[in-house]
């Protein structure tokens, strides 16, 4: 049959090689800034754009979307025009495709610093960027799909089977968890609530992981590893056995995000066995590919493209393995909200996909440019440097995770929290966070060899936009004979047949694990206590979501004692039927906030330690590693949106009466005076429009529900009842004062300072000789044991011991005195 | 949600969705594994190469 002549299209190829470079530094750069903020705060430059809230999104988008999509786009269109033997369906498509995804990362920058996020993590882009993102996704499927139908090859290969897939799986779960109510442009709450809300949520999170992150590099992995070992894949079999469970199993596994939390019994279940099922399927991948390199080990000594592929897939391997393991019940306690899940996910991210797109650009970019890569010893440099990278960050982190949980959950022999202070548990870690970003800045320098290396190869080779080539045109070869043509031979030449399966293969998971969450009512109990949002917490809670604060503060307290003993009872699955959305959170570099507004619980501040908190954490205690957020007491709250915010809410199902809408801006007011007037009592002044303000009212609604049901259990069994005072005798021995001292410092320091001197009138002075119920041994032992619970100081005898109350008044009465005189 | 309407009310009941979804599971991969496993191995080489075949790789290195 004659040859037809065509030219294959490697200028877009270029381009996406080119976004992949430049938003690979941006990333990296923003990430390094990120982890710098937590070991210095000094690193939030005090500013609303730059604080940790807004950057550590910005570097997780900036990665996944920007460097990753690009080289994931990059490899696609390479290897689809090759394995399909024709150019790109449209080069128009490919071009709207470029410019309109670089269009949505710039977008995505700019909109995530400003505060503009949907809180919902790896999907914090609002609605119309959400809209863009669906466009421009379905141009690229409609070029993918067209190119296939165009194709001069009889089958498809495996690599377009985890394309396809890929294509398929973020479609389905970018539109299903992207559902929300527009407000305005720039606002829109997600349709979903609460516990609904987090396994959406989380169903995508886990599975943006699967289709962004993994299919379309095992695709990546069945083309790239087999040209540069020059050697076949080692088993097609076993690629198609691995696909299709592969495709399958994932889509159920998200709960395994939300383990011991307020989710029901049965989606924690379904979690946990779909994830010890995918080490099969993932295992099958890394098999493949590990194995196509048997035989041809001396290879790699010889190539770094090879030697990133090695490490690429073993990381697969590794991450495929521990992933699991994470999801076992028992090992997610430590794992969950702790660094584990950040050293999981940057092994997969360095090692995985970053391995699989160094391998691919140093066996790609010189193929394009038709010349040698410029130096294999730079590129040698680069794979070492890389690898120590993950090593220097991915150890510190376990240890800090193992340290942390460690502290969080550890008892004093009388039977209370040894470090009640969570600080005491962060300070203690902040050292391997400064490792980390020294570990990030070598696998910068990696990169930006990597980056000069390539630079170089293009400079000296030539490049060919439109590359010819020439292949015998495709016949169709009709319908399947039985007998020679198995049946899944015959679905490979059938694309658009191959492309309804995996979406059924996909659909069956999410739909199981979705719909019953979304229309059964009993699996969300609601509580009568319950109430909806005011309009002032509820502007509180729209700037909680636009600051970020979900990054660092979980709202989800787990039935672990170590749990309730510090934050309060646990989290129940109606409390959050108003949540639109979930701010559960999933990592605590701070305290659980659930239990904020618990008056006399252990985690209530009242608003004068909100308002000095909010303008220096650093004053409060010089070890925080919380960014300022002086800014809060500038800004006003835009109450021109509140009426429009409760008529979202009320079409969303929150029961606010018929035409609240226009009483809301007066109820905000006059909630807003109240804490104005608060602030004031205590000696500060703050107008009742700034948004602090409604910030401090929906932090002191957190719980508060729940606590009112509380109280009218514990009153009738007379638990709140004081005990008498009793005389106590100071123990001024050093170790005592010692031990006094230490508790005062874990304790007392935030709002009574480090020299006892408080902030006078909110935080009374411990060394002057005014006090408010008296200054004797047992006067002071009693105010430490019963505490302030109206003024927010706690009631000590439920964290501290007996011995330990005294030791704490007699430093306060000795030491702090002395030293108070001396001055 | 008042946005989406009350389709299932109960959960009694609900854990057959998931039973058929395993079975479907299970069957399927038996099914495909047995299948895929008796395709002859001579198809696999030629389908495992045709990658390799496109003009471009020096040498192709087929020997296992």
């Amino acid at each position: 049959m004659e040859n037809q002549k065509f030219y294959y299209d490697n200028k877009i190829v270029k381009l996406f090689i080119l976004a992949t470079l430049v938003w690979g530094v941006v990333g990296i750069l923003v990430g390094i800034l990120a982890a710098a903020q937590l070991a210095f705060p000094v690193f939030n430059f005090g500013l609303e754009y730059t604080t940790f809230g807004r950057v550590r999104p910005l570097h997780t988008n900036a990665i996944i979307f920007a460097f990753v999509g690009n080289a994931i786009f990059a490899g696609v269109y390479y290897s689809m025009q090759k394995l399909l033997k024709t150019r790109m369906f449209s080069d128009t498509l490919s071009k709207i495709h470029f410019w309109g995804w670089q269009t949505i990362i710039v977008l995505a920058a700019v909109t995530l610093l400003a505060g503009i996020t949907t809180s919902k993590e790896y999907a914090e882009l609002e609605w119309p960027i959400d809209i863009m993102i669906t466009i421009i996704w379905v141009i690229f499927g409609w070029n993918m799909i067209g190119t296939l139908i165009v194709r001069r090859v009889q089958h498809i290969y495996a690599a377009i089977w985890w394309y396809l897939a890929t294509f398929l799986g973020v479609a389905i779960l970018h539109v299903v968890n992207s559902f929300e109510l527009p407000i305005s442009l720039f606002k829109s709450y997600s349709i979903y609530a609460g516990a609904q809300d987090a396994v959406v949520q989380w169903w995508y999170g886990h599975n943006a992981v699967a289709f962004f992150l993994t299919t379309p590099f095992l695709g990546l992995m069945y083309y790239y590893l087999p040209k540069a070992a020059n050697r076949p894949i080692y088993s097609y079999k076993l690629s198609i056995i691995h696909f299709w469970s592969l495709i399958f199993l994932y889509m159920w596994a998200g709960p395994h995000h939300l383990l011991y939390q307020a989710l029901p019994e049965w989606a924690q279940a379904l979690g946990v066995t779909f994830s010890i099922m995918l080490i099969a399927p993932s295992w099958g991948g890394m098999i493949n590919g590990l194995l196509t390199l048997r035989g041809a080990w001396d290879k790699v000594r010889d190539s770094a493209a090879l030697k990133f592929l090695v490490v690429g897939v073993t990381a697969y391997g590794m991450s495929t393995f521990e992933g699991p393991m994470m999801s076992l019940k028992t090992v997610n306690q430590i794992t969950h909200f702790t660094d584990w899940t950040i050293a999981h996910v940057h092994i997969a991210g360095m090692g995985w996909n970053g391995g699989l797109v160094f391998g691919m650009l140093y066996w790609l970019v010189p193929k394009l440019f038709k010349s040698k890569l410029f130096s294999e010893k730079l590129a040698n440099i680069h794979f070492w440097m890389s690898t120590l990278a993950i090593l220097l960050y991915a150890i510190p982190l376990y240890w800090a995770a193992v340290t942390q949980w460690l502290m969080w959950q550890e008892y004093t022999p009388e039977g209370f929290l040894a470090y009640p202070n969570f600080l005491e548990t962060l300070t203690q870690i902040v050292p391997m966070y400064m490792v980390r970003v020294v570990a990030g800045l070598l696998f910068l320098g990696g990169f930006l060899i990597m980056v000069f290396n390539l630079a170089k190869t293009m400079k000296a080779g030539s490049f060919i936009n439109n590359e010819a080539s020439e292949a015998p045109a495709l016949v169709l070869a009709g319908k399947r004979n039985a007998v020679k043509e198995t049946f899944h031979r015959w679905m490979e030449r059938r694309a658009v047949r191959f492309s309804i399966w995996t979406f059924v293969a996909l659909s069956i998971g999410g739909a199981v694990e979705i719909i019953p969450m979304i229309f059964i009512k009993s699996n969300v109990p609601t509580l009568e206590s319950v109430t909806p949002y005011t309009p002032l917490e509820l502007e509180g809670r729209d700037i909680y979501v636009a600051e970020g604060c979900y990054v660092c503060h979980s709202q989800m307290v787990r039935p672990f004692r170590w749990e309730t003993d510090r934050y309060g009872e646990y989290s129940k699955i109606g409390e959050f039927v108003y949540d639109y959305p979930f701010q559960w959170g999933s990592r605590r570099t701070g305290p659980d906030l659930a239990r904020a507004g618990v008056i006399g619980g252990p985690m209530y501040k009242n608003a004068a330690w909100h308002y000095n908190h909010f303008m220096d954490p650093q004053k409060m205690n010089e070890e925080s590693i919380m960014p300022n957020y002086a800014w809060l007491a500038v800004k006003n709250v835009d109450v021109t949106m509140t009426p429009k915010k409760i008529r979202a809410m009320q079409t969303l199902g929150v029961p606010y009466e018929e035409g609240y809408d226009q009483k809301a801006v007066a109820d905000l007011m006059a909630q807003a005076q109240t804490i104005s007037d608060d602030l004031k009592a205590s000696g500060i002044e703050l107008a009742p429009e700034k948004q602090m303000i409604a910030l401090i009212a929906y932090l002191h609604k957190l719980g508060r529900d729940i606590m009112s049901e509380n109280a009218a259990v514990t009153e009738e069994h007379g638990e709140t009842a004081e005990q008498p005072t009793h005389e106590i005798t100071l123990l001024n021995t050093p170790e005592d004062l010692e031990a006094g001292k230490k508790l005062y410092q874990a304790n007392c320091v935030v709002c009574h300072g480090p020299e006892g001197k408080g902030i006078p009138p909110a935080f009374p002075s411990l060394v002057d000789d005014e006090w408010i119920k008296g200054n004797k041994p047992a006067d002071v032992y009693h105010s430490i044991a019963e505490g302030n619970v109206a003024k927010g100081m706690i009631p000590y005898k439920n964290m501290l011991s007996e011995k330990q109350i005294t030791q704490l008044a007699s430093y306060v009465l000795i030491t702090l005195h002395e030293q108070n005189q001396e001055k | 949600m008042k946005i989406v309407s009350d389709l299932l009310t109960s959960i009694e009941g609900i854990q057959i969705f998931y039973i058929i979804g395993l079975l479907i599971f299970v069957v399927l991969f038996i099914v495909i594994t047995i299948r895929t496993m008796r395709m002859p191995d001579k198809e696999m080489e030629n389908i495992k190469n045709s990658i390799l075949a496109d003009g471009e790789s020096e040498e192709i290195t087929t020997s296992n």
